[in-house]
């Protein structure tokens, strides 16, 4: 059989493993008669021994706990610490390693913002460094120091978070010659698309979307295409499902993963049920890649790699007694680039340790609890809120209280019903709050609760 | 310089069997297990002085650690050294011990990690020659001219370390940033080129 010749003479460059099956893969996403204006060239520069390093990252996620004892340190922890101690600038200001690791000060993204390059261990190559820039939320736009053998390393956590729901992402087989794994889908005015295949799945095809119209030479070629192609796994945004639930898809992924935002209940079984699949609501962040998935029984976020230590800490920095609500601190990761000691991650949790091989959060919020106060001087936890909300099918929303009293929400997506909100927000703040209703522009994370007539707790 | 002091071995025995207490992480906000001051504050009056008063706690008490907790470090090795029964019998050293813990170690501090005055012989005589300097004191049975030569040679060869590994360390962030440039270039011109 002759390989199929690949148009693009930079091909081999991007896939060093490309193989005359992925490269005929690659072929037809690119060239797909209902495909995307893509605005990208894919890449997957894994190396052979990469790939093999990665391959036994998957087998110790499955073998390894991912829990721990309240207190206890893994000895990989402690491994890292001292590392880190020894080899990487940015902890190395901190003076010699501290007996115990608890006393390792704490670290946040401005740290990170500041100066990445501190972050990188004296002795690690520089060869395949990758950046890519991050906005935030914060106010701290990131640098992230990464490398394509990290990026392949979502693919293992995809998949343990997926098994969480019984669902499997398997590799390409010669059986199906134009399967594809992943379909990346966003909606927002500007993102890179692309199309790709992956030397971890056997050269399984990945392709990151827009499904805004423009991105598309037909608005109806959205639909053509993912019903085409048959995406084993899509992945977005709760904007970007929200969006793709109101498209006319016959195609069943076997299941659809939330990223970046909170996936509220309301939207979650809407989803569920307009696709009849599982959706696996992954919690994460740039500087660590995936921490934790929510299972089937709405039993938490479970920690998925079994090099990642979770803490919870208080506003002084000080651990939170055991099942008290904290900010989410994590060390380890896989990134080498960007070994993590006690990272801050302005994320809010409880941690359950009570399944020694498998740690859990509850109440996880990726913002900081605010408290609003209700129309009679109550103090409203967010919390409070993102209950009476929960019920709705909001892909996204940001509530400000003004000094006033008075509530502006923004909420994105056209399926908004104003007079539930109005009679959701009215139960928790009282029938004669003034509230402004307002569509909200979903091109990235806001801050989701902001009060000025209340305290930051 | 004037006076002799204990004998230098006495101080860097001393130093080398410096207890874990005094190597534990120094108090940072609400991280770490020492209070610097109160340990400041137990040693001047141990040398018969008065302990420190709120308004010169400031020294000790820190939120920033990446500035300070070595620093930290270094005075509470130097705490332990100067809790020598020696100086405690002199009982005329808290005030000079007050002002060298207070800002006296601080160059030291930037360049040395705090638990290498204990495990390393050549920092231990570097801070314990330090400390006796400061407190106008030379080791027993040397000539002024002896202990200011061995102070100068340990710190000179201590600053040349320090500089070579500074500069390491600028060349390889240096060498960071132009990698990081120039994934950079190399984005904005596939950019271009799709454009």
């Amino acid at each position: 059989m002759t390989p199929p010749i690949d148009l693009d003479p930079q091909a081999q460059h991007r896939f060093p493993l490309l193989t005359p099956a992925g490269q005929a893969r690659l072929q037809r996403l690119q060239e797909h008669p209902h495909a995307p204006r893509y605005n990208h060239h894919g890449v997957d520069r894994l190396s052979a021994e990469g790939l093999a390093r990665v391959a036994a990252f998957e087998a110790q996620l499955a073998a390894e706990p991912r829990g721990w004892r309240p207190g206890e340190t893994p000895a990989w922890l402690v491994e890292l610490a001292d590392f880190c101690f020894r080899a990487v600038p940015a902890y190395r200001e901190y003076g010699p390693r501290p007996p115990s690791f608890f006393d390792i000060p704490t670290c946040e993204r401005a740290d990170l913002s500041r100066e990445p390059w501190n972050f990188v261990p004296d002795t690690l190559p520089l060869d395949g460094l990758t950046v890519f820039q991050t906005s935030g939320a914060t106010g701290h736009p990131l640098d992230i120091l990464t490398h394509p053998e990290v990026l392949a390393h979502y693919l293992p956590l995809l998949r343990a978070a997926l098994a969480l729901h019984g669902v499997s992402l398997p590799a390409a087989t010669a059986a199906d010659p134009d399967y594809m794994a992943l379909a990346v889908i966003s909606d927002q005015a500007t993102t890179y698309t692309y199309a790709a295949v992956s030397a971890y799945l056997n050269q399984a095809g990945l392709v990151k979307l827009n499904l805004r119209p423009a991105d598309w030479r037909n608005p109806d070629d959205r639909t053509r295409f993912l019903d085409d192609c048959r995406p084993a796994v899509i992945s977005g945004d709760p904007v970007a499902l929200a969006a793709l639930a109101d498209l006319p898809l016959a195609h069943r992924p076997r299941a659809l993963v939330s990223t970046s935002m909170a996936l509220l209940p309301g939207l979650r079984q809407r989803l569920t049920e307009r696709f009849g699949c599982p959706v696996v609501d992954i919690y994460s962040l740039n500087e660590s890649g995936p921490v934790a998935a929510a299972g089937p029984e709405g039993d938490g976020y479970h920690i998925l790699s079994h090099r990642l230590y979770v803490e919870i800490l208080g506003e002084d920095g000080a651990p939170c007694p055991p099942g008290q609500r904290g900010e989410i601190a994590l060390s380890g990761g896989f990134n080498p680039f960007l070994p993590l000691l006690r990272y801050r991650t302005g994320d809010y949790a409880r941690l359950d340790l009570s399944k020694p091989r498998q740690a859990v959060l509850h109440d996880l919020e990726g913002r900081q609890p605010v408290t609003f106060r209700a129309a009679d001087g109550r103090r409203l936890n967010n919390i409070d809120i993102t209950a009476a909300l929960k019920p709705l099918a909001l892909p996204q929303f940001a509530l400000h209280q003004a000094a006033d009293g008075a509530l502006r929400l923004r909420v994105a997506g056209g399926r908004t019903d104003e007079a539930a909100l109005r009679s959701a927000i009215g139960r928790v703040f009282g029938p004669d709050t003034p509230l402004t209703i307002a569509p909200l522009a979903a091109n990235d994370k806001v801050r989701q609760y902001s009060a000025e007539a209340g305290d930051d707790v | 310089m004037q006076r002799e002091g204990p004998p230098i071995e006495t101080l860097t025995r001393r130093l080398a069997e410096c207890p874990a207490d005094f190597l534990a992480a120094p108090r940072i906000g609400a991280i770490g297990t020492v209070n610097v001051a109160a340990v400041v504050s137990d040693l001047l009056r141990d040398l018969g002085g008065a302990p420190l008063s709120d308004a010169q706690t400031g020294p000790f008490v820190s939120r920033q650690a990446r500035a300070d907790r070595n620093r930290l470090g270094v005075v509470l090795v130097a705490c332990w050294l100067l809790h020598d029964p020696w100086f405690q019998r002199s009982a005329q050293f808290a005030g000079a011990a007050g002002q060298l813990l207070s800002g006296g170690l601080r160059e030291a501090a930037e360049a040395t990690p705090a638990d290498q005055f204990v495990s390393d012989p050549d920092r231990r005589e570097e801070l314990a020659r330090l400390c006796l300097r400061d407190l106008g004191l030379r080791p027993a049975g040397e000539s002024l001219a002896q202990a200011q030569d061995r102070l100068t040679t340990l710190n000179a060869a201590e600053r040349r370390r320090v500089v070579a590994a500074a500069r390491q360390a600028e060349e390889r962030a240096n060498a960071i940033r132009a990698a990081m440039r120039q994934r950079a270039e190399d984005e904005a011109n596939a950019k271009a080129m799709r454009e």
